[in-house]
């Protein structure tokens, strides 16, 4: 009861694919540590093939898991400035051949993490990170604060409605002060009504008997999918760094 | 800010995960009983508000945006430790559930925008507060002022960190990774200047907007404090507090700083060499050398760096007792 109250009734904006696919119904501690083992490796390897061959496993599995791939390519677009200012920068001073590997390998270790993010429901995600013995007190921040980053984030559209509505318009420099102003306040209205509303949630909590650790708001098992998901890209990342090694020539 | 994997050289990606670890373990030891229990839901709830305040965009000129960090605010607010965890928070929420940032560069980007960036933030806010009071008060604009520099500084530190660890990484990768200095430091130096300005403005407005309205809710704020005597107060001031988060702030470059230093002779060793001018035998052999490899080097520094610092507290305690006297007849 504790943790649907915080995991709240309704689906979550975020996670409305998680449900719908394949990949979002594998248990979270597979999908971390398969994900995360892949990710560690492709992100030290140097050798050109295996870069874009680790880039060609990342491509499959973000098709393989069957999310809209629209959504994907989005949340793509909002990692790749920071991309391209690192492939640009060693394009110029490496030459083209190193600036397209440092995209390839940032590419491969984003979009597994993609895949998991948008694949995976928050709470399972952060059950997961529990049950790999992460401390408690950083789990139930993080699963307070998505539930409360979705109630202030509703809040914030209406604020931002009502500016609106109101005739207001975000100035155009660092200059319009009066613009500079309601940004501001617009954002310590956020942290106000926050703080009030942390207050109103924290007493409901403790009317159902909060006593600090939420626990997983639901049982799951490791199933032969699961083993399977991890195993092969364990695997694959182990053939990688073997390579990337020289132990395999 | 936030950096992707594939990015770093992963001998630096491992030193970020290896400080930001030691200083989170620091961190729940030392205040972790503070916020468990009836703190919990609160600082979740701060994290969260910082969260969504990062999704408000300014404008910054020529039709560019810029948004919050927070990491000073929420220093400033609920004090750098409860910051620290808050932050490191949000930026696994970020990472985890938006894929913002990465697994491998988590230890970084967390060092950079969750120690760093509330450190120096809430360090220099003390100390410009301490020197800005007179008599326990100041006026509006200063305290404006104080509020809109630290937060400047938080975003300016903890960019310059996030251009040094891209330089050192193509530094020792022989650019395999990272970005060159020569384009990581102008570019991340001067965009950030610039968003640093928005994020002094926007923090010192959200600020004078919570004094007013909500003033409880700045749970760092405490002028009832009473001034410790002696040893305590050089410990346990807030000035003291201050120089400490600032010392950390350095002390988290120098494992990244001995791995891109050079081997090579330095300006005077290099003129004696080439004017074939031999070093004579010192009358007094010091028992410490800075050693031949990288940690031995790293425990030099860090050995050297707190000798220092304690040397520098010393000496402010010192002054201000002497000054404290010649005020008091």
């Amino acid at each position: 009861m504790i943790v649907v109250h915080v995991r709240g009734q309704g689906n979550n904006r975020l996670d409305e694919h998680a449900s719908e696919v394949w990949f979002g119904r594998l248990d979270a501690r597979a999908k971390l540590a398969g994900v995360f083992a892949f990710i560690v490796v492709s992100a030290i390897l140097t050798r050109a093939e295996l870069v874009f061959a680790s880039l060609a496993v990342a491509l499959t599995m973000t098709v393989v898991s069957m999310l809209p791939l629209a959504h994907l390519a989005k949340m793509y677009l909002a990692a790749l400035p920071f991309i391209l200012l690192a492939s640009v920068s060693v394009f110029l001073f490496g030459g083209w051949e190193r600036g397209i590997q440092m995209w390839a390998r940032t590419s491969a270790c984003v979009l597994p993490l993609l895949v998991l993010a948008a694949g995976t429901e928050s709470f399972d995600l952060f059950s997961g990170l529990r049950r790999f013995r992460v401390p408690a007190i950083i789990t139930t921040l993080l699963m307070l604060t998505q539930r409360y980053i979705q109630l202030l984030s509703e809040e914030l559209a209406r604020m931002i409605l009502a500016r609106k509505a109101r005739g207001f318009t975000e100035g155009r420099s660092l200059l319009d002060w009066y613009g500079l102003r309601i940004i501001s306040y617009t954002a310590g209205m956020v942290l106000v009504r926050s703080i009030g509303r942390g207050d109103r949630i924290y007493e409901g909590l403790k009317g159902k008997g909060f006593n600090g650790e939420l626990m997983p708001w639901k049982k799951s098992h490791i199933t032969v999918l699961d083993t399977s998901f991890v195993s092969s890209l364990v695997i694959v990342a182990g053939v990688l760094l073997t390579l990337q090694l020289g132990v395999v020539q | 800010m936030h950096i992707p994997d594939g990015l770093m050289d992963p001998t630096v990606s491992a030193i970020g995960w290896i400080e930001f670890l030691v200083v989170l373990g620091a961190v729940l030891l030392l205040a972790g009983n503070r916020i468990k229990e009836k703190n919990l839901p609160r600082v979740a709830v701060l994290s969260a508000g910082i969260f969504v305040a990062q999704m408000i965009n300014f404008p910054i000129g020529g039709g560019t945006t810029g948004h919050l960090i927070g990491g000073a605010l929420f220093a400033i607010i609920a004090g750098p430790m409860v910051a620290i965890i808050g932050m490191t928070v949000v930026l696994l929420i970020q990472a985890l559930m938006f894929g913002d940032g990465g697994i491998t560069a988590l230890g970084l980007n967390a060092l950079n925008m969750a120690v760093i960036a509330p450190l120096t933030g809430w360090g220099v806010y003390t100390l410009l507060k301490t020197m800005t009071e007179k008599g326990g008060r100041r006026s509006s604009v200063a305290g404006g002022f104080v509020v809109g520099a630290a937060a400047w500084a938080s975003v300016f530190v903890a960019a310059a960190a996030c251009a040094a660890e891209l330089a050192v990484s193509y530094a020792v990768s022989s650019g395999a990774y990272g970005i060159a200095a020569t384009v990581s430091v102008p570019a991340m130096l001067g965009m950030y200047a610039v968003i640093g300005v928005g994020e002094g403005i926007i923090t010192a407005g959200v600020l004078a907007y919570l004094w007013s309205v909500l003033p409880d809710a700045i749970t760092s704020a405490s002028p009832t404090r009473k001034v410790l005597p002696g040893l305590r107060e050089l410990i346990c001031g807030n000035t003291a507090r201050a120089v400490v988060a600032i010392i950390v702030v350095f002390a988290l470059a120098l494992p990244l700083y001995f791995l891109y230093a050079s081997a090579g002779k330095d300006g005077l060793e290099k003129t004696m060499e080439n004017a074939n001018v031999a070093e004579g035998e010192p009358p007094l052999a010091s028992p410490f050398s800075y050693g031949q490899d990288y940690f031995s080097a790293l425990f030099a520094g860090l050995l050297g760096f707190l000798s220092v610092a304690l040397v520098a507290l010393g000496i402010m305690k010192l002054v201000r007792m002497r000054g404290s006297r010649g005020t008091n007849p």
